[in-house]
């Protein structure tokens, strides 16, 4: 909402300047982006330097053809000449005259010249060049009774600072600028004036056949009708308050529908008479397979949901939204019949959706406006009718469904001090609230001001209201506590460990979106109405993103290239809502046995036991080949080199299945007392006998005793024959009771050796 | 007699002699020579105890032996650690070379914002709560009280998977979850991501981290939220910020604010970080709408509560300077690894 600021003057004799006033609104009442200015800049007096002039002499330059040389009355005693490239005025025009010294809006400064030969002694100025409107097709043509030599002050808002505003969806009444006028006064302690608006003569009976079929959508609609009017350009106050608010500046009866709802915050629609079937307006729903062109000249269908304006025939507006093209105001329009109505929000909120067509109109109808607001609208607008266009007023309707009653409120404004903090004493909280416009009566029952009524219905509403003006006087306290404790959880405290794991062996930690352009998993949950093509799948594993991570550092060059990510994945389950398990997941350069590393480290990390690695076959993402199982926690492999060039590991653990894994508390076990015995064993073995299996089937023969075999060394060729292999562990033995002898070692090492020539068929090299 | 020999053999200077001999040692190689002759097996020492025959000569030259082996023993230290000392003075590196190389991991900023969020927390006595994203509309807009005409609802604001089932908007349906499982008192935190229809620039990402705030308990009041905020912007941005509200409106809270903090690049002063306003946009916050409580079978005349979002991104994006919020998605080595 952009709201020139000697308009609000109008209502409210407000003395800080528009700075004061911006910091101030923004505390306690809405955001305000910024303050900027329209028209004319007023400092150093530069408002002295336009004035009204009036053309004595026009002719041709002499050596130009294209220019007008011309004398012009600016209230000195001589005229000035002034050269002119515009051709729309003659001897005897009142024109804007901005004299050598003025600074123009954009920063230039006029300065006397001479063009092909003459001197020009200032410039006829356009409506443009005074940010008045868009129109730049001809100087600007003032009215014939302003004095030459006055100030273009005297007559309209030369220049002046507007406030932006950003209004919350629960202060439509501020959508105004008589709206905000009203919050300025009170909070400002000022008076503020009558709302404007005021009905002029009905100069006639002529009948209003206005039918409202639908009262809970449109609870009340003011139809008034005029004769005789006049299209023509508002007045210079009138475009420059529009432009200062943000509208163009249209017509004068198009002009004064957005004044109006500009002032007060009704939007207002004119019809043209003639061109409504039979006269008649009918508020009802649209009929099946209805459809107009509206006045952005798009043929819209309607939906049997939306309310429209219809004449005897056929919808001639969508409620609220917007007109239709056909019974558009136009130069040649005589008779109009102004709209002046009310129309509930959620109705509109849903069509606007609907038709995708947001309107100034549809913005304020969709936060509530005040149904008590429709007559005083009504009023303004025919007062300046008659006055601007020359109309008469010569017929009247109002229709009425129900309109809300204003809600009471039982307040304590002790309830108040405690919601907020701050101890305000209770009169201080009734005249607040009494200056913002509710009644308060001596039991502090509060009735609710109708602009007001959607926003405020209960006791914690009419506390926000007293907190609002407060705010910077709020102490900082802490909450009192009697109870609670605050840790992390089991998982969260994994989650960390995991993380800082991860990154302590050089991984760096990526983030990447949860919904993607693909998934290895066809039931990946697919939204139906997604934002773009690359966010279209909510993803079961997070290696895609990793993937596409991994591209974009290759691309960029970077090396040493290693990534993980911990977030949750998205799988359908039998609810109606996704499991949403949490992944670890890891991309990192040196293939298989790199990736592999990683998950034995954290797992030692974690103090969990190693996980069983076993063959997975295919998975997604792999080398056929090197893909492998990690117990129940997950799998690790090696990427198919067709998704990225060269040799990267990958894994994908749970983070549940490794909280399952992970003990609560460690139990010291005694490997320091006695000595361990250290053995490198060899064995040639069929090359396809894993050596998982191998360590496995060992342990299962020695037992506890047994406390590592690693295998360190593969070797196959000529001396060990074809199809096998030799296979080197490292193995330690060792006793947490006593200090193992030779004959004992000698003894765990036969049962190895016995347990893996009985499964594998292995043997022992000497 | 040779043993008279012996004992005629002159303790006292042979000690003497072998002293001062030890004493002027020079290396290594001479104490060794000294060690042959005076503690060797042909040295007259050793000669004269192989041969010894009364206890009292016999322990006088005993202790002899043994305190000629401490000082060698002593004199041999002090060589070694001389020599090593020369040696060492002979050693260079060149300090200015790099080091042996480690690759070092990075946890990503995000990350590292979110356990400041939640160690700032934790240390005020919150849990943590870890919601799902995936929510129902009756947790996600019902139960914050957001009306039925409130633009979020529309799938026009936001990711709907059906009419009922949707990305949540906020981190804020956890906190539902979180009141409908336990009675008051709650004070809890739960960072995570939530998704808007917002289309991709430097500073709006359809996916973004929030971290929700909310305490209940007795008495719980927005002086309360006002000094909590001051805290956790005083440990993000330095103790030198200040904490300002400004009034707003969210459906879920009443009163509502949203809290600025003061800039931290210009001290409040005005610059273009803070729009020359001196105040930072924070987020969203206030008092729990008492329809948010009565959802969730809280007495509103019984306990009040503050609520509070905030957007780890922004966090992000202003203290660490960073121009756009696509950085933090992309994962380029050359922006993670910076942090």
């Amino acid at each position: 909402m952009k709201v020139p600021y000697t308009w609000l003057r109008e209502y409210v004799p407000i003395e800080a300047s528009a700075e004061e006033v911006a910091a101030r609104l923004a505390v306690t009442t809405a955001e305000v982006e910024r303050v900027s200015w329209r028209g004319v800049s007023d400092s150093n007096g530069n408002f002295g330097n336009f004035r009204v002039g009036r053309v004595l002499e026009a002719g041709k330059h002499p050596n130009a053809d294209r220019l007008q040389l011309c004398q012009v009355d600016v209230g000195d005693p001589e005229p000035r000449q002034i050269i002119c490239g515009a051709w729309n005025f003659g001897v005897g025009a009142t024109v804007a005259v901005g004299l050598p010294g003025a600074v123009v809006p954009g920063g230039m400064t006029l300065e006397r010249v001479k063009l092909r030969g003459s001197a020009s002694e200032g410039m006829i100025m356009s409506e443009r060049e005074l940010e008045l409107s868009q129109d730049h097709s001809g100087i600007m043509l003032l009215p014939d009774d302003w004095t030459p030599g006055a100030l273009l002050a005297d007559y309209f808002a030369l220049g002046e600072p507007i406030l932006e505003l950003e209004v919350t969806g629960n202060r439509p009444d501020l959508l105004a600028v008589y709206g905000l006028a009203r919050e300025i006064a009170a909070l400002y302690r000022l008076e503020l004036a009558p709302p404007p608006g005021t009905d002029p003569e009905l100069v006639g009976d002529e009948p209003v056949q206005i039918s409202v079929d639908d009262t809970g959508g449109c609870p009340r609609y003011v139809g008034r009708l005029f004769r005789e009017v006049k299209i023509s350009h508002s007045p210079p106050w009138l475009k420059a308050r529009l432009t200062g608010a943000g509208m163009r500046p249209i017509s004068n009866v198009v002009d004064i529908t957005n004044y109006v709802m500009l002032a007060l915050g009704n939007p207002l629609h004119a019809f043209d008479l003639e061109r409504l079937a039979e006269g008649k307006i009918v508020v009802r729903r649209a009929r099946p397979g209805e459809e107009m062109r509206t006045l952005d000249g798009v043929d819209r269908s309607l939906d049997p949901r939306d309310l429209v304006i219809a004449d005897a025939n056929k919808p001639v507006a969508i409620a609220g939204i917007m007109g239709g093209e056909e019974s558009e105001v136009g130069d040649d329009t005589g008779s109009i019949l102004l709209e002046s109505a009310n129309f509930e929000p959620v109705g509109i909120l849903e069509s606007s959706e609907r038709l995708k067509l947001r309107t100034e109109g549809s913005n304020r109808w969709e936060k509530g406006v005040d149904p008590h607001l429709a007559e005083q609208a009504a009023k303004l607008a025919t007062e300046l009718m008659v006055k601007l266009s020359g109309a008469r007023w010569v017929g009247h309707a109002d229709i009425q469904g129900d309109l809300p009653e204003r809600p009471v409120i039982r307040f304590r404004p002790e309830r108040a001090d405690e919601l907020n903090g701050i101890s305000i004493p209770p009169e201080e909280q009734r005249g607040l609230l009494e200056r913002f416009g509710f009644g308060v009566a001596k039991d502090w029952t509060v009735t609710v001001p109708t602009f007001r009524a959607r926003d405020i219905t209960r006791e914690v509403d009419l506390v926000e209201e007293i907190a609002r003006v407060h705010l910077d006087q709020i102490p900082f306290t802490l909450p009192a506590r009697r109870a609670m404790w605050g840790r992390l959880t089991r998982e969260q405290r994994l989650r960390r460990r995991i993380e800082d794991t991860l990154s302590g062996i050089g991984y760096v930690e990526a983030c990447t979106y949860s919904l993607v352009d693909s998934d290895p998993d066809p039931r990946a949950i697919r939204l139906p109405d997604p934002l773009s093509a690359e966010h279209v799948l909510l993803r079961t594993t997070l290696v895609g993103g990793l993937i596409r991570s991994l591209r974009r550092n290759l691309d960029a060059g970077n090396e040493e290239i290693a990534l993980f990510e911990i977030a949750h994945v998205y799988l359908p389950g039998d609810g109606d809502l996704p499991d949403e398990p949490v992944r670890i997941a890891g991309l990192t350069e040196g293939g298989f046995a790199r990736a592999k590393g990683a998950v034995e480290a954290l797992h030692r990390a974690l103090a969990a036991p190693e996980p069983s690695f076993e063959p997975a076959g295919e998975l997604p993402f792999l080398h056929p080949r090197k893909a492998a199982r990690a117990g129940a926690v997950g799998w690790v492999g090696e990427l198919n080199p067709e998704l990225a060039p060269g040799e990267w590991g990958v894994f994908e653990l749970d983070l549940d299945a490794l909280a399952e894994v992970v003990r609560d508390v460690v139990v010291y076990e005694d490997v320091i007392s006695y000595p361990i015995v250290k053995q490198d064993l060899s064995f040639v073995v069929a090359d396809e006998v894993a050596a998982g299996s191998m360590i496995e089937a060992a342990r299962e023969a020695a037992g506890a005793e047994m406390r590592r075999m690693d295998a360190s060394d593969v070797y196959r060729g000529p001396q060990v024959g074809a199809g096998k292999k030799s296979i080197t562990f490292a193995v330690a033995f060792q006793s947490s009771e006593q200090t193992l002898s030779d004959e004992d070692a000698a003894a765990l090492r036969e049962k190895i050796v016995g347990a893996l020539g009985d499964r594998f068929g292995a043997t022992l090299r000497t | 007699m040779r043993g008279t020999r012996v004992v005629q053999m002159d303790v006292e200077q042979l000690e003497q002699e072998a002293r001062s001999a030890l004493e002027q040692a020079k290396s290594l190689e001479q104490l060794e020579e000294l060690r042959v002759r005076y503690l060797g097996r042909s040295s007259e020492l050793k000669l004269a105890l192989r041969e010894v025959r009364d206890r009292e000569t016999g322990m006088r030259l005993n202790a002899l032996r043994q305190s000629l082996e401490v000082a060698l023993g002593e004199k041999r230290s002090a060589l070694e650690h001389g020599e090593l000392q020369r040696k060492l003075l002979t050693e260079n590196v060149d300090v200015t070379l790099p080091g042996e190389h480690f690759v070092e991991g990075h946890l990503h900023l995000i990350t590292q914002i979110r356990r400041e969020v939640e160690d700032i927390f934790l240390g005020l006595g919150y849990m943590i709560v870890d919601g799902r994203e995936v929510e129902t509309t009756h947790y996600n807009f019902d139960g914050l009280n957001m009306p039925l005409w409130h633009p979020t609802r529309l799938p026009s604001h936001s990711l709907f998977l059906n009419d009922d089932v949707l990305l949540r908007t906020e981190t804020s349906p956890s906190q539902i979850r979180v009141m409908e499982a336990q009675a008051p008192p709650v004070y809890m935190i739960s960072p995570g991501r939530v998704y808007r229809r917002d289309t991709t620039d430097a500073t709006h990402s359809p996916v973004f981290h929030q971290v929700e705030g909310l305490a209940v308990d007795r008495g719980i009041s927005l002086a309360d939220l006002k000094g909590t905020l001051l805290h956790l912007m005083r440990a993000l941005f330095g103790e030198k910020r200040e904490l300002r509200f400004r009034t707003h409106f969210f459906p879920f809270t009443e009163p509502s604010i949203e809290p600025d903090v003061s800039c931290h690049m210009c001290d409040g002063a005005g610059c273009p970080v803070c729009k020359q306003s001196g105040w930072i946009e924070m987020g969203g916050a206030g008092i729990v709408d008492p329809n948010v409580l009565e959802f969730v079978g809280y007495d509103p005349e019984e306990v009040s509560g503050f609520a509070f979002g905030l957007g780890l991104e922004r966090i992000a994006l202003l203290r660490h300077r960073v121009p756009d919020i696509r950085l933090l998605w992309e994962n380029d080595l050359r922006f993670s690894r910076q942090f």
